[in-house]
């Protein structure tokens, strides 16, 4: 079992959004992932039974776009494998390309709640930017 | 940075004009009443308005339908107009991740007092025979790579080549359930991946079936010729593309982010991302959201095959017997090649649907021939304990909108707002004590998409009706609804 993460979910009428704040962009990413998975599921549910290796590739100097990337290549590995994710560990970001580790389990009606479907991540209002040390993220799913 | 409302410019009781300003290439017009537009003010739609006013190639004006709220992007309830002549961009963001996301509606002769004696065994039996919920798939078994591109060339036809319905439901579909511009080899490995075994699957959030039944009838003579009468039960299904159509979108959004550095568009919101229309990339994603559109024609005609049978089974009689039939099929997430007059020109636009159905007038080629004298059924779903309504597309339409009308209530409540304001209660409960039997797969569904969350959708189409944009033809009040 794991705690739930810290994030703010943003008054969308339409839509959901999170922010949030971390202290490196590895962070920031790695807390966007599990903020993004605890709008679908009850992440607290969810063990990290196997582990997922991933290459995402981005934009150079673009970091909006890998934020995107990311979460996308993310909720993609979550729907067509039939998983859930609870563990985000960002390996290194290097020129536009992330690597990472993930981990869940596949899902089990019976024990996860799926709380929503989340479309995609848009860039509507998307921020991921760095001031004085703090990382501030914000992103709008389409759900 | 916010838009002034103070520049907002009062039309008439119902219609709000936008000034153009800024880098906004036409006006902006929004279709309100004191009421909505009170809300509207409070978020941030306007914005999206004046941002989608500046894509390249926008003719006419940016427009809000009256069920405008805030989206990502485009606001919904957004339309907009390009002309590819003119450098007109296709822009994904305007059709959305859920490509021909729509309604369908069918009527029956059944009435609606024998529908409500067996309501828990007809929700029952829709909620166990069309699968729904987040991912829900296998409705009727996985489909090869092969037959999937069948199913994104020919549409609702491929469904119905499969036993699914009768030729008779494509005259009564929206483009005849097939958009020709569809090429598979445009659509992606991973988006075919994912459509392979979601066909006649409903999905979640705010896709429902929903049996109701003719509550009201405003408009007799195109109430009649929909073949909707009042005391008769009906069966409404809004789903979309599922998976399929959102990665049609994620995959041409990356292309859009490329396309708009090559050819030099600067937009206020990355959402907006585009091509023009005829360019490689333009021509791309207008081919592969074709095959997505097709692929949620196809699975609303499986869908309805399938709602039709859990009737059959409910009710013990055949669905010959019940008279079920198609009244009509629209789509409410689209850009389409569309032949308008634009200031004495007739031109041939790219005109984007965000949450806004098509509405086009009595006479019309591309009305159906048994609803050639009184225009196309627009179908306005609202909220699962108050009503949807049926209404029609007028020339003012035609004239103001490219044809365009709005396709719903629109939320008023956030969905964390919504949970909030759910605590303790159960929906279930009190929309059965208001004759409303619901079942929904998703656990927050319920409360996520409780009454008070949607605008009342019979103040959005007053407003249409008003600015004649659309006339009331008929009000359905639901009895049961299955959610995803």
């Amino acid at each position: 079992m794991f705690g739930r993460p810290d994030y703010r979910e943003i008054e969308h009428t339409a839509d959901v959004g999170v922010e949030l704040q971390a202290r490196d962009l590895p962070s920031a990413l790695e807390s966007a992932a599990a903020a993004m998975f605890d709008v679908i599921c009850d992440v607290e549910s969810v063990e990290r039974r196997l582990t997922i290796p991933l290459t995402v590739d981005a934009r150079e100097g673009d970091l909006e776009n890998l934020l995107v990337r990311w979460l996308t290549e993310l909720l993609y590995v979550h729907q067509s494998r039939n998983v859930v994710l609870s563990g985000f560990e960002v390996l290194s970001v290097s020129r536009g390309t992330l690597e990472a580790r993930v981990s869940g389990e596949e899902l089990d009606p019976e024990r996860h709640t799926i709380k929503l479907e989340i479309k995609a991540p848009t860039y509507h209002e998307l921020l991921l930017e760095e001031r004085e040390g703090r990382w501030s993220v914000r992103v709008i799913f389409d759900t | 940075m916010r838009f002034d409302a103070s520049q907002l410019r009062r039309v008439s009781e119902s219609v709000w004009d936008i000034p153009r300003h800024g880098g906004m290439r036409v006006p902006g017009r929004v279709y309100a009443d004191d009421a909505l537009m009170a809300h509207i003010r409070e978020e941030k739609a306007l914005d999206q308005v004046v941002n989608v006013a500046h894509l390249p190639g926008i003719v006419g004006r940016s427009l809000a339908m009256p069920d405008i709220h805030w989206g990502y992007g485009f606001p919904i309830g957004g339309v907009a107009a390009t002309d590819p002549a003119g450098g007109g961009v296709i822009s994904p963001g305007g059709v959305g991740y859920d490509i021909n996301c729509g309604v369908r509606l069918m009527a029956t002769s059944l009435p609606a007092t024998d529908a409500q004696s067996r309501i828990q065994s007809i929700v029952a039996a829709l909620f166990s025979d069309v699968p729904s919920g987040v991912g829900s798939r296998g409705a009727i078994g996985k489909l090869s790579s092969r037959e999937l591109s069948n199913v994104m060339e020919q549409g609702a036809a491929w469904a119905v080549s499969r036993g699914y319905g009768t030729d008779g439901d494509l005259e009564r579909t929206e483009e005849r359930g097939r958009l020709a511009t569809a090429d598979p080899s445009t659509v992606g490995k991973r988006a075919v991946e994912r459509g392979l075994d979601q066909v006649g699957t409903l999905g979640s959030g705010n896709h429902f079936i929903e049996l109701g039944v003719v509550d009201e009838v405003f408009d007799e003579p195109a109430a009649r010729a929909f073949g909707l009468e009042a005391g008769e039960a009906t069966l409404l299904i809004h789903s979309g593309s599922r998976g399929l159509g959102y990665q049609v979108c994620d995959d041409y959004l990356e292309v859009m982010q490329g396309a708009m550095s090559k050819y030099r568009i600067e937009l206020p919101d990355r959402q907006l991302a585009c091509a023009p229309v005829d360019s490689p990339e333009g021509r791309d994603y207008l081919s592969a959201m074709a095959c997505a559109a097709n692929y949620a024609w196809a699975n609303r005609q499986v869908m309805m095959s399938l709602a039709a049978a859990a009737l059959e089974k409910a009710m013990g009689l055949s669905a010959e017997r019940m008279g079920l039939r198609l009244v009509y099929d629209v789509c409410h997430n689209i850009a389409k090649l569309e032949t308008h007059d634009v200031d004495g020109r007739r031109l041939r636009l790219c005109v984007h649907r965000k949450g806004a159905t098509r509405a086009f007038p009595a006479g019309h080629p591309d009305v159906p021939s048994p609803y050639a004298a009184v225009g196309q059924p627009v179908l306005v779903p609202g909220d699962m304990g108050r009503s949807s309504y049926v209404l029609v597309g007028t020339d003012r339409a035609m004239e103001e909108t490219f044809g365009s009308c709005c396709h719903g209530a629109g939320r008023v409540l956030s969905r964390k707002r919504a949970r909030k304001e759910a605590r303790g209660r159960s929906i279930a409960a009190e929309l059965l004590e208001r004759g409303v039997c619901v079942m929904a797969t998703g656990k927050g569904t319920l409360a996520e998409e409780m009454p008070q969350a949607y605008k009342d959708v019979a103040n959005v189409v007053n407003v249409a009706e008003k600015s004649g944009i659309a006339r009331r033809v008929a009000r359905l009040r639901p009895l049961g609804v299955v959610k995803g």
